[in-house]
């Protein structure tokens, strides 16, 4: 599967980027805070709210690290865009913390898979790697 | 010409956007304002805002306190050639969004705050824009604070679009986000 990773801070216009710059359909989209019933149908996705799947997933008591090959394996093509959430101070509550471990280390992870990853400010991407 | 300076707090985004405005001055002999946006109410800020000031000693801006509707600072200009430096946009933002008793809806405080700056823009020769990247916390804060963060970063993005070149300024080190 062929992916690419976008990454950036709260409404940065990081979905808006990913369809004007690739040239995408908003079909396409499936919002992670939805259901997976609502997967898109066709041979490409594009991830919006990663992190918001991931909290979701924490709260049913799920493995998104594990559980996002399967989404992924799915499609040809792929497009995750994800919230940057770990510029912050380190927060006290325990559940709140793991999250931040796991978006992080998701992130790595889809980082080191994808074949391009883009960081969004002020709605311009810039290539990272 | 206008640029966008963009950077988290502590950054080193003021000093290179005080840099950048003397230089840009420089080359054609610009009368230089200062626009300050922070809202002088209490002994804290009184002090930070005499701070600034003291940093800005000898680099020649003449300070103009304009907490909210920016544009309206350059009735306080002289004619001719000028630069003015905005400092900054989230001080803006916060004040137009919350000077009332309930927060003025978001699509007006982009609508309005755009048109402004628009304004301000063409009575100038250069402008640079300070602007704070408060994004990447991950924290969800309520409504009021959410549709704050929403309303700076349409406008962020509506900047960057307008600006002639942004740049983000990392631990001091200005990295081109437009050139």
């Amino acid at each position: 599967m062929d992916l690419i990773l976008i990454i950036g801070g709260y409404a940065q216009g990081k979905l808006n980027y990913v369809c004007q710059n690739y040239h995408l359909q908003e079909s396409a989209v499936w919002d992670g805070n939805l259901p997976e019933d609502r997967l898109p149908l066709g041979d490409t996705v594009i991830i919006n709210h990663l992190h918001g799947w991931v909290r979701r997933r924490m709260a049913q008591g799920g493995c998104p690290e594990q559980e996002i090959h399967a989404i992924l394996a799915r499609y040809q093509y792929g497009f995750i865009i994800c919230d940057e959430v770990g510029n912050g101070i380190v927060p006290t509550d325990a559940f709140e913390r793991e999250y931040r471990e796991q978006v992080g280390r998701l992130l790595i992870m889809l980082a080191e898979r994808a074949m391009a990853v883009e960081r969004v400010i002020c709605g311009i991407g810039q290539r990272i790697r | 010409m206008m640029v966008f300076v963009i950077g988290g707090s502590a950054s080193g985004k003021s000093a290179y956007a005080e840099q950048l405005a003397v230089s840009l001055a420089q080359r054609t002999q610009q009368k230089k304002y200062y626009l300050a946006t922070m809202k002088i109410g209490d002994e804290e800020s009184r002090q930070r805002a005499a701070h600034h000031r003291e940093l800005r000693r000898g680099k020649g801006f003449i300070t103009i306190e304009q907490p909210v509707a920016i544009h309206r600072s350059l009735e306080t200009m002289v004619c001719g050639e000028k630069l003015a430096l905005l400092e900054c946009l989230s001080n803006l933002v916060a004040n137009e969004m919350f000077s009332e008793e309930n927060p003025k809806p978001e699509e007006l405080v982009v609508q309005e705050i755009l048109a402004s700056i628009s304004l301000l823009n063409q009575g100038l020769t250069h402008l640079v824009i300070v602007g704070n990247l408060v994004f990447a916390d991950g924290i969800l804060y309520p409504e009021p604070t959410r549709s704050y963060l929403r309303a700076m970063g349409r406008i962020n993005q509506e900047i960057a679009a307008m600006a002639d070149k942004a740049v983000e300024v990392v631990a001091g080190i200005p990295i081109t986000v437009k050139p």
